[in-house]
């Protein structure tokens, strides 16, 4: 089953597009990543699926329910767990006092013990939430975030500020969620963070899905041509290689760029062991996800960095009215 | 729009042994909510002090400069104590409710915490009962500081509890009000005290707040805002003169009900509307 559908969602503020009908469908029980660059239209996307926001044009359906309709609001807050992107707690109350706070509100919520301990705030229980580091909070948030139980989970940007340390647990707290059945829906900037939780990966820009996969095959990925690198071994020529044609040597590194690596790989150590030499500082590499995201994303930051000048220009002359763009 | 989807099953029970339970249910939530807006509250070392110190001082310092017992025309026949203990003591439940509470909104939707409330399932009329509540209480303590510094000066104690605690009770509900309806149309925190004082400054003047008004055209305009009435209502309760309460109170809560429907219709959860 399906946990959240989007059909031709269409969204503008004022004059300017921000969606442009984009589609997509997370699947129960799924780690969904929407990616973008910023000014993407991904926060938009996530507020008109978390019921903020109106919308223009388009289906949506969360857990089968449309956000907007003010009959089903209450049973989707029920369920649904929200992680926004900014962190707003009162600063006086402490750990367990807010989640508690929280946990009253809902029909069957998590054990507020449990929860703490889930998101590794044991020691820090008893503090106030003032004296939190900015990781701590953070935390919290996803604290407050599950404490409801929910069935679908939305986090935005949930490990920003993160050490690394805090980061791997983050990410097996959220591994623990989507295995006890919870769907997440996630963006995020990280592209390890995708590799390492999302099952399945939108990418969005200028209001567009320009692409979607799984981390292994967005952007062609895992039709990629493997790249092999190595130092051509001291007196030896590139017409020495096993090849059918001489590869481009740059800064005595020998680039080759192949289909399938096995059988070149095979030939070129069976070379370098019959003259009893060694292929030096060999790698084999398939493009990260990282670099096909920016490859994927490249024509558009350009555009959107002209955009964002402009619309900070034109927000001067208004006067500084809003402080900060809503995409 | 369309709903998919049947409606939650807990809207759609309609036997009284269900009902009953909710609504038990909800009496709990509005407990919890009661609770926690407290705690919030009595943990802040800067709020508690500057919401309880301010009407002491007000008071005292109006004790020291009008104190003495003779009567005067000037105060109605009252001594100007008799008359300042019930009116400062309007201006605090005033302060209490519809500043603090506009500016408390104010603050808590642009830091994003009204945002984040609203993801999770509290009814909205829940979460203001526990503010209201909150209001309620602080305005009781702050009259009851008020009329502990009177005596000091040698004002009798209320002479109509019930019609002070009346006063109160529909003072503090139109006060909340208002300070809902305020917050609903300021857009940041930053302007939030500024139209709070720009609205409440001239109002406790020409209500006779701080020094009685003579001038029967000023007092016909302040008696059809909701500062004066308020501050008669104090002092009937605090005199004990009777006859003239209830247009008064009439005003007041029309006051309070034209602030809950802008609250209503134009209250803004989001700190960035679209």
């Amino acid at each position: 089953m399906t946990a959240v559908v989007v059909e031709g969602l269409r969204k503008a503020y004022g004059s300017r597009d921000v969606l442009l009908g984009i589609d997509f469908a997370v699947t129960e029980g799924e780690i969904f990543a929407l990616l973008g660059p910023n000014g993407a239209g991904k926060t938009t996307t996530l507020e008109i699926l978390e019921g903020f926001r109106g919308r223009d044009e388009g289906r949506v359906e969360v857990l089968g329910m449309d956000p907007r309709s003010s009959a089903v609001a209450h049973e989707l807050r029920e369920r649904v767990g929200i992680v926004l992107q900014d962190t707003a707690v009162e600063p006086y109350l402490s750990v367990r006092e807010t989640i508690a706070r929280d946990a009253g509100y809902y029909r069957a919520p998590r054990d507020v013990d449990g929860v703490i301990e889930l998101v590794g705030l044991r020691e820090k229980r008893r503090a106030k939430v003032k004296d939190l580091s900015g990781g701590q909070k953070r935390r919290l948030d996803l604290a407050l975030g599950v404490v409801g139980n929910p069935s679908l989970l939305f986090l935005d940007e949930p490990t920003t500020g993160f050490d690394p340390s805090a980061r791997r647990s983050a990410w097996e707290l959220v591994r623990d969620l989507r295995d006890s059945g919870t769907t997440i829906v996630l963006t995020t900037h990280y592209m390890d963070e995708v590799q390492a939780l999302a099952d399945s990966v939108t990418v969005i820009a200028d209001g567009r899905i320009v692409d979607s996969g799984t981390p292994a095959t967005l952007g062609g990925r895992d039709k990629a041509f493997a790249r092999i690198r190595f130092e051509l071994p001291p007196g030896t020529g590139v017409l020495d290689l096993p090849l059918p044609t001489a590869p481009p040597v740059v800064d005595g590194m020998v680039h080759l760029e192949v289909r399938e690596p096995t059988a070149v790989l095979h030939s070129l150590t069976g070379w370098a062991l019959e003259r009893g030499t060694t292929l030096g500082r060999l790698t084999v590499e398939r493009p990260s996800l990282e670099d096909v995201y920016l490859e994927i994303t490249r024509s558009f930051e350009t555009g959107e960095a002209a955009q964002s000048q402009q619309s900070q220009q034109s927000a001067a002359v208004r006067g500084r009215r809003r402080k900060r763009s809503r995409t | 729009m369309t709903v998919s989807s049947p409606a939650p099953a807990a809207a759609t029970a309609p036997d009284a042994a269900r009902g009953t339970a909710v609504g038990r249910g909800r009496l709990r939530l509005v407990a919890h909510q009661i609770r926690y807006e407290q705690l919030s509250f009595w943990r802040n070392p800067q709020a508690v002090i500057f919401t309880f110190l301010l009407p002491v001082l007000v008071v005292t310092v109006f004790g020291a400069v009008f104190g003495g017992d003779q009567k005067s025309d000037f105060y109605f026949g009252l001594s100007g104590m008799q008359y300042y203990t019930p009116t400062i003591a309007a201006v605090s439940v005033l302060g209490a409710c519809y500043g603090q509470l506009a500016i408390v909104l104010s603050t808590r939707r642009q830091t994003g915490m009204l945002k984040r409330l609203r993801a999770t399932p509290l009814p909205a009329w829940i979460y203001f009962t526990g503010l209201l509540a909150h209001c309620l209480l602080v305005g009781a303590i702050d009259i009851g500081l008020v009329i502990g510094v009177g005596t000091l000066y040698g004002v009798p104690l209320p002479a109509h509890w019930a019609g002070l605690a009346l006063a109160l009770v529909l003072g503090a509900a139109s006060f909340c009000a208002l300070g809902a309806g305020v917050a609903s149309l300021v857009r940041s925190a930053e302007s939030a005290p500024a139209l709070v004082q720009f609205i409440q400054f001239p109002l406790v003047f020409i209500s006779g707040s701080y020094f009685p008004v003579h001038a029967d055209a000023l007092n016909t305009i302040a008696g059809l805002l909701p500062v004066k009435p308020f501050n008669e209502a104090l002092l009937a309760a605090f005199t004990g003169a009777s006859g003239h309460g209830w247009r008064g109170l009439g005003v007041l809560a029309a006051w309070g009900v034209l602030g809950a429907v802008v609250a209503v219709r134009r209250f803004r959860w989001d700190p960035r509307p679209e």
